[in-house]
């Protein structure tokens, strides 16, 4: 029982030291005070925006409701209130999602592609069901949704990075009841890898920004920068850094950015 | 009232200089990625500062700051920025481990180590990190979790056991570290 005890309270001794060396791995770099608290003072002055915004709506629907309730006998303007038919689960696009390519290029021989697909929100049980197969099918997996009927009323998005003949992978994602709106110089960017293996790790940056955007700096871990700026369809000219609007998407503008060989991910900045 | 404003700021920037580097640890372990550590560490911090009104006079800022951090960690595993969250390469899971005190082999341990807890359900992975790295007890382990003390007993102890079963740490755990 002792014995079994001491082994125990070694093993767990032993898996500290063995995470304390693990955490050594980790690059510490300077803690960057100056850009933390001036994201934390745009988050702060975003965060009454959009409290501004919400009372402005309540306000202005309360009033249109009065002024509906004040008109004579409540009639006069009853077809603007019509339903319209709900348009097909296609039309919605359910089943199949809308796609906008982002950025290619070639890494070791092989074309890398990022594209964003946007899936439209199941009304039921039975488009969700469908929805859940079709996103299988693609090897998708939407966030937060464990059974089918968790995407009823959710819009999903995927981001998806392919290379070669590998089935693309899903970098960033999320399954919402509406898109979060973007901006100012809001930015959500997420590092990822041209292909697969370690050597390209942090090349790739894909992210949201504002509609207003005309600029994101990359900053990368050598000191240089590559720009990404607004792009219209996709031509052998490009360098695979971009700003680009998505079909679906209209909260915000993807972009992407392509480190050179040999430098990683640092930073990423909506710059104008 | 500007002065008192500046005060809070400079008291915000020493605690983020001082916590600096034992955040990266920490949100290394949960990540196991260097960008996806310096993402969540900056986007705790900027939590932390927009309440720092609140946050900095608390008795206790860092297990707010724990707390934050492992809200968002468990938000994004959620959301499942995959590849943040398993630096796994092509050749495999686990590397066969090399002689004792070799520095390859000590490398391989670390890269074991933090593959297998890029494995872990996210849950298990904060319950073994708050507990054996943070050394939190199981009640400020429970805390910054959001659960109950008997959920992050049970999530450490499966953590464990799979970290356990890895061969080469098995190996090393049971020699009593490796060095």
């Amino acid at each position: 029982m002792s014995a079994d005890r001491e082994n125990h309270e070694m093993t767990q001794s032993d898996i500290a030291f063995l995470l304390a060396d693990a955490a050594d791995e980790v690059e510490i770099g300077i803690a960057p005070v100056q850009q933390v608290m001036r994201a934390g003072r745009r988050r702060r002055a975003r965060r009454w925006a959009v409290a501004a915004v919400t009372a402005a709506v309540v306000a202005g629907s309360t009033g249109a409701a009065l002024a509906f309730a004040g008109l004579p006998g409540g009639h006069g303007d009853r077809q603007g209130y019509v339903a319209k038919p709900p348009s097909p689960p296609r039309a919605r696009h359910v089943y199949d999602p809308q796609r906008t390519e982002l950025a290619r290029g070639t890494y070791r021989g092989k074309e890398w592609h990022v594209v964003v697909q946007v899936w439209g929100a199941p009304r039921d049980e039975a488009e969700a069901d469908r929805q859940f197969d079709a996103m299988a099918a693609l090897g998708l997996e939407p966030a937060d949704a464990h059974k089918p009927a968790d995407l009823i009323g959710k819009v999903s998005f995927f981001a998806t990075r392919g290379w070669g003949d590998a089935r693309p992978e899903q970098v960033m994602f999320n399954t919402v009841r509406d898109f979060e709106n973007f901006a100012g110089t809001d930015l959500e960017a997420a590092a990822t890898r041209l292909g697969t293996g370690g050597e390209s790790s942090g090349r790739l940056v894909i992210g949201m920004v504002a509609r207003t955007a005309r600029q994101v700096t990359c900053h990368w871990k050598d000191g240089t920068v590559t720009v990404a700026e607004p792009a219209d369809g996709l031509s052998v000219h490009d360098t695979g850094s971009a700003i680009r609007p998505v079909a679906g998407f209209l909260k915000a503008n993807w972009f992407v950015c392509r480190a050179p060989a040999g430098t990683s991910y640092a930073a990423a900045e909506v710059t104008k | 009232m500007g002065d008192r404003k500046q005060a809070r700021d400079g008291e915000f920037q020493s605690f983020m200089i001082g916590r600096w580097p034992r955040l990266m640890r920490t949100a290394f372990l949960l990540t196991g990625e260097q960008h996806a550590a310096e993402d969540l560490v900056q986007s705790t911090l900027e939590k932390a500062f927009v309440a720092w009104r609140r946050v900095g006079s608390a008795d206790d800022p860092e297990a707010y700051v724990r707390r934050v951090m492992i809200n968002l960690h468990a938000r994004r595993h959620r959301r499942r920025l995959k590849e943040f969250l398993a630096p796994r390469d092509d050749s495999g899971l686990v590397r066969e481990i090399a002689d004792t005190g070799d520095r390859i082999a000590q490398a391989d341990d670390r890269r074991a180590l933090l593959t297998a807890l890029a494995q872990l359900p996210a849950r298990q992975r904060e319950a073994v990190v708050l507990r054996y790295w943070e050394d939190l007890t199981e009640t400020q382990a429970a805390e910054a979790m959001g659960c109950s003390v008997g959920t992050v007993k049970s999530n450490a102890a499966k953590g464990i056991t799979k970290l356990r079963a890895i061969p080469g740490l098995a190996e090393t755990v049971t020699q009593g570290g490796r060095k």
